[in-house]
């Protein structure tokens, strides 16, 4: 089997995600050949064949465009899997590739072995193993399923396209800033009372810093005027799903936790191990969260 | 000498005929003015409210002659009582005088104002229109020169007292030279104490200027009672009338229960109130009706936490809008800001004491918000209600866990076809709420332990629809409880107990109205009936607490009683807050308030968390799982969670299970 | 102006979900169906769409047994004008390529200048079937609209892209636009408009006129990952305990 994995490119430079298509082809045993649609001044590494289109002429968003360059580049390899990240490039491009390919396409793929591959399905509540019945397939990856990889420097094949594709970009935007949207964030640390006064807050936001996410709070917080509304977490606040989840303090009213129940992990920090929360962290630490949050992100730190 | 005097001395029978044309003139205007109104109060929808007449009657007797409404409230209240009990005496006399003066005497020679009877008539009338006087001196002071915050003040006001005060001070003159003139020196002056005083002045006149001065006073004082009779539809002695009228006209319950929409109408265009013609004829007649007093307002818990609402200037909204420009957009007048701060809690219908209902002309509105526009108090709230109509439940919880709560307890499924003596309505907060469960689980222990079958709907019951009903969303409402109605009638069960407030008033009085006509009993009162006949025992153990009364339990349902029987029962010793009973400041949670953000002003739970701390007690009992939810979160916010602690009065009472 | 959207119903994801033993698909009993959270912000967007161009035409689609009808008088209480259920009551055994193809043969000969779908539905999330019908269709797929704007015969959306960053991307009509949640605020049906819902026209068409297609997928198995419910309690000293959270971090979350 082989497979060509689609590299993503934006604002001129090469997203480091893109190496989780390296760490899945390593994980599975697979020979691959890589694609972008990017710049000769920022060659991925990877070992063996790189694809290279322009994205001077190709664009960095073209779909029409990077269709026909994947289709080419798929061609070229030999390659009977396609394989993308499951983000706004590779969910965009994947289906139409699969269409051109007359591939089977499995989305969002957690897992992959010899018989199939394992997707999420319900908000990850459950797992579905499926396999292709046709003889190529094209994936996209969960993004964070599969550890990185790197390798040397590849050995660059240039591709060129023509024509102008059906759709026209027109450039970027930056999301404004002070603007939070907890809805989006991979991590949120949120305060519940439990932090005990409002210049506590602050160790909330360190550890939210040092685990790279969001900080947020509970209704009671936010009642309290210690965090602003936009943080707040929970049914009259945000409902968010992030990757992890952490909650420092809150017990768990129920107008919280059916906003925050669908995170994928959830760890709670509470000195209440009875506390309501424990029905839906996955783990539970049974501590003062003034004195944990500090050690955790002291550790995170160092 | 005859103890009696003469009547119509010194103006003389002539002044008979032009005094009564005058008369009837004035009672002319009055009547035009009345039905000038008339034409507002038409505006609206038809509604019945004529039916149980002796009722209605016996109540307007209670509550005008009797002013058992107004006097509830100390100072002002009593005031009013005391000068309206003097203007009657005066009333009386003056009728009595014309009794026998124009009719009685004159036709059949009978005078019957003589002898001691004349000497009672004589002292009543002079003490009574002494304590008019006083009052209303007293009520003027209180207006102008220690004037409650709040309290609104036009001109009518100024002629109200000042008119009043003309027609008894002119009165008393007028005795007073009659005295100087006929009675001075006699010992039957001394039977009109006020009036003796009253003839100092003219004594020492010539009697011509007496009966001069006497004949001006006459008319002039004749003259006041004319204007007081043709100002009362001008001004606001319109109270007058309309108090007594809205009385009778009020709402004779059930307590709290609303109207019920025909959705399936094909004719109607519109549901709720979006203009005045949308409202009842008794919205607009209840508009007309205020008297300003404010003791709505004084009460609102919202008004008292900074928001918007005053129940009183939503009423007089209604006023104005139906005597100056009825097509305008009644919600925009009031606002939504407005309209979505109230909680329902009927403090302000309770203490109306013109019998004013101020809660269903906000529904009303609601309604037509939520049905005709799809608005909602905010976006949390459109969810809670699409998680409703998906999930049963406005927390968007898996109606399959619906019966999780009742795990390794001895419950039956109704749903399932198992019996029981009783279904036990659980509601969503004690449903899901882990805060919650532990008031269902104790719930079902008492039960169990005074050897009563406790049974359930299990995943099948529905949110019983009562926050979206107070939000306006009348049809989901009727969705959810026709569900549940078929429900309950298929399991065959004979009564129904709700620990929940809101339930239980949803169940016992709204869902009448789509056919379910079981009894309901809240489980305070079930729990107290199982008390009282010996099945329930309770080994008392000290709890030093206070006791917040549910607005659903306590105005809404009379049952007052109960919770603090079984507190007793249970050991507890009580510290009251000084506003309980029916004077109880709402938890913020009704009106459907619990599904929204509370984004204006002071928030309620913690203000009503401050009350409870103030009484020094450690406990915060109250009935209700949305209280609990409330006061949750209340205590902590208002930094209490120290020395308050709150508690449902179930667990309470599981915990001294004997 | 003629509009199409494409919805779905899914399970409340807030359900408790039954796998019976060798099943590829979990039970239907116990179940809160709504339409698909993605699929509400194109329905939404299409009756503003609608709204905005006088005499435009609006249809929506689904694909299921009986039960979609109840997600489809939503829609049509939103403003659609009339609804065509696919009736299909195995549709959950089809793939997304087979569910677009059936999409793409009721829309080829309609002349749909707009097409609007949710970017992924919230039970399987394959986020394919929007494309592949532009794909099948021969028109522009804008993916990920958060904003969506149509002017002159052509649109404009905002695609989300990771980071907080947006992309303006513009395509000519006919055109599909897939929507992610935010794009517009759904409306709450109104009563009239709930009552006008149930006159209007519900057409079925079954599955069999639409798809000839073959599946490409085979599903082998559908099961829990792991027992959530209660949590691993961790107690004990502070240091150790920052010592184990990070290796539990570690192990089952992408985080570090």
């Amino acid at each position: 089997m082989k497979a060509l994995l689609v590299g993503e490119y934006r604002e001129g430079k090469l997203l480091e995600s893109s190496y989780e298509l390296v760490g899945f082809a390593k994980k599975l045993g697979i020979e691959f050949e890589f694609f972008l649609v990017g710049s000769k001044d920022q060659v991925p590494q990877v070992d063996g064949k790189l694809y290279l289109a322009d994205a001077a002429t190709a664009k960095e968003y073209n779909p029409a465009l990077h269709k026909q360059l994947i289709v080419a580049a798929a061609e070229k390899a030999g390659a009977e899997t396609v394989v993308f990240l499951h983000s706004s490039y590779g969910w965009d491009l994947a289906p139409r590739v699969a269409l051109a390919l007359n591939a089977a396409q499995f989305s969002e793929v957690v897992e992959a072995n010899a018989e199939g591959y394992l997707l999420p399905a319900c908000n990850a509540k459950l797992r579905r193993r499926v396999k292709a019945t046709t003889g190529k397939t094209v994936v996209t990856l969960q993004v964070g399923a599969f550890m990185p990889a790197m390798g040397g420097a590849p050995q660059v094949e240039e591709l060129s396209v023509t024509g102008s594709g059906d759709c026209e970009f027109i450039g970027y935007e930056q999301a404004e800033a002070g603007e939070v949207d907890l809805g989006k964030a991979e991590v949120i640390v949120s305060a519940g009372r439990g932090v005990g006064k409002p210049e506590n807050v602050a160790m909330i936001q360190a550890l939210a810093k040092a685990l790279g996410g969001e900080y947020g709070a509970s209704r009671p917080v936010v009642d309290a005027g210690w965090v602003p509304h936009d943080r707040q977490v929970g049914t009259t606040g945000q409902v968010v799903s992030p990757k992890l989840y952490v909650a420092c303090g809150i017990s768990g009213a129920i107008q919280h936790l059916a906003g925050m129940k669908k995170s994928e992990f959830i760890l709670a920090i509470n000195t209440d191990k009875d506390a309501p929360i424990g029905e839906v962290a996955d783990v539970l630490v049974v501590a003062d969260i003034k004195q944990f949050a500090p050690a955790l992100t002291a550790r995170l730190q160092g | 000498m005859e103890l009696t005097r003469e009547l119509y001395w010194n103006v003389g029978h002539s002044v008979l005929i032009p005094m009564y044309l005058l008369v009837a003139a004035a009672f002319g205007v009055m009547i035009w003015g009345v039905r000038k109104r008339l034409t507002s109060y038409r505006l609206g929808q038809p509604l019945q409210r004529t039916d149980r007449r002796a009722e209605r009657l016996s109540g307007v007797l209670r509550d005008v002659f009797l002013q058992a409404r107004v006097m509830r409230v100390k100072g002002a209240g009593s005031a009013h009582g005391i000068f309206f009990f003097g203007f009657v005496l005066l009333t009386i006399g003056t009728t009595l005088v014309f009794i026998q003066a124009d009719l009685l005497d004159p036709l059949f020679g009978v005078r019957f104002l003589t002898g001691n009877f004349y000497l009672f008539f004589s002292i009543v009338l002079d003490l009574a229109g002494l304590a008019a006087i006083a009052m209303l001196l007293g009520l003027a002071v209180r207006r102008y020169l220690l004037r409650p915050k709040d309290l609104p003040n036009v001109g009518d006001n100024a002629l109200m007292l000042v008119l009043l005060l003309a027609i008894l001070l002119t009165g008393f003159l007028l005795e007073g030279a009659r005295m100087a003139a006929t009675e001075l020196g006699t010992d039957l002056s001394w039977w009109s104490p006020v009036g003796l005083l009253f003839a100092q002045p003219f004594a020492g006149m010539a009697e011509a200027s007496q009966r001069a001065l006497h004949t001006g006073l006459w008319w002039f004082h004749f003259a006041l009672v004319l204007g007081f009779f043709c100002a009362i539809p001008f001004t606001r002695l319109r109270h007058l009338l309309l108090t007594p009228t809205n009385i009778f006209f009020r709402d004779l319950g059930p307590v709290g229960k609303l109207r019920t929409i025909d959705l399936e109408n094909e004719d109607a265009e519109s549901f709720g109130a979006a203009k005045l013609a949308d409202l009842t004829w008794k919205d607009i007649f209840d508009g007309d009706a205020c008297t300003y007093c404010k003791r709505c307002q004084d009460r609102c818990p919202a008004w008292n936490t900074d928001k918007p609402l005053s129940p009183m200037k939503l009423v007089n909204q209604i006023q104005e809008l139906s005597f100056s420009n009825p097509d305008a957009s009644l919600i925009e007048t009031v606002t939504t800001d407005v309209l979505w701060s109230c909680t329902t809690c009927r403090a302000c219908q309770e203490i109306c004491p013109a019998a004013i209902e101020h809660v269903p002309k906000i529904i009303d509105m609601r309604r037509h918000l939520v049905l005709m526009e799809g608005e909602f108090p905010g976006e949390e709230v459109t969810k809670a209600m699409e998680s409703t109509e998906i999930n049963g439940n406005p927390l968007g919880m898996a109606p399959a866990a619906r019966a999780d709560w009742a795990e390794g307890l001895d419950v039956a499924d109704l749903a399932a076809g198992e019996t029981a003596e009783i279904l036990y309505f659980v509601g969503c907060y004690a449903t899901f709420d882990k805060r919650n469960q532990k008031i269902a689980r104790a719930f079902i222990q008492l039960c169990s332990a005074a050897g009563v079958k406790v049974g359930i709907l299990g995943k099948e019951e529905k949110c019983c629809g009562e926050p979206m009903r107070k939000l306006g969303n009348e049809y989901l409402y009727q969705m959810l409880a026709a569900e549940n109605i078929e429900l309950i009638k298929g399991t065959g069960v004979q009564k129904i107990v709700s620990a929940c407030p809101h339930c239980f008033n949803t169940l016992a009085k709204d869902y009448v109205d789509l056919g379910l006509e079981l009894p309901v009993e809240h489980a305070n009162s079930f729990l107290a009936e199982l008390l009282g006949s010996g099945k329930l025992k309770l080994k008392p153990a000290a709890l030093d607490c206070t006791y917040h009364d549910s607005c659903y339990l306590g105005r809404h349902n009379n049952l007052y009683n109960a919770p603090r029987e079984l507190l007793q029962a249970a050991g507890a010793s009580l510290k009251e807050m000084q506003k309980s009973r029916d004077e109880s400041f709402c938890c913020s949670a009704g009106g459907g308030r619990i599904l929204a953000e509370e984004n204006i002003g002071e928030r309620m739970n913690q203000a009503r968390a401050r009350m409870a701390a103030e009484t020094g007690a450690a406990t915060l009992v109250s009935s209700c799982p949305f209280c609990m939810s409330m006061f949750e979160d209340g205590i902590k916010g208002a930094d209490l969670d120290e020395q308050l602690k709150p508690r449902d009065l179930l667990e309470i009472l599981a915990e001294r299970i004997a | 102006m003629n509009i199409l959207v494409c919805i779905k119903q899914v399970p409340d994801m807030e359900s408790r979900f039954k796998v019976a033993a060798g099943s590829t698909w979990f039970e239907e009993s116990d179940l809160a169906w709504r339409i698909n959270e993605y699929d509400e912000f194109a329905v939404e967007q299409a009756v503003q769409l609608k709204e905005q161009n006088a005499g435009a035409d609006l249809t929506v689609l689904s694909i299921g047994p009986a039960r979609v009808k109840e997600a489809l008088k939503k829609a049509l209480a939103m403003g659609c004008e009339r609804a065509v259920q696919v009736v299909d009551a195995a549709a959950h055994e089809k793939d997304p390529f087979q569910i677009a193809s059936a999409i793409a043969a009721f829309a080829k000969d309609k002349n749909f200048d707009v097409i609007f779908t949710g970017m992924q539905s919230q039970d399987r999330g394959s986020a394919q079937v929007g494309v592949l019908v532009a794909e099948l269709l021969g028109i522009p797929a804008l993916t990920t609209a958060v904003e969506f704007a149509f002017a002159d015969g052509s649109i404009s959306v905002r695609r989300e892209l990771e980071g907080g960053l947006k992309a303006v991307v513009k395509a000519p009509t006919p055109a599909l636009v897939s929507c992610q949640l935010g794009l517009n605020t759904p409306r709450y049906p109104t009563l009239p408009n709930i009552m006008k819902a149930k006159k209007k026209e519900l057409l079925e068409v079954p599955v069999a006129d639409l798809l000839q297609e073959q599946p490409r997928t085979q599903v082998l198995s559908l099961a829990y990952p792991e027992k959530k419910g209660s949590a691993q309690i961790l107690e004990g000293d502070v240091a150790d305990l920052v010592e184990k959270v990070i290796g539990i971090l570690k192990e089952k979350t992408a985080v570090l």
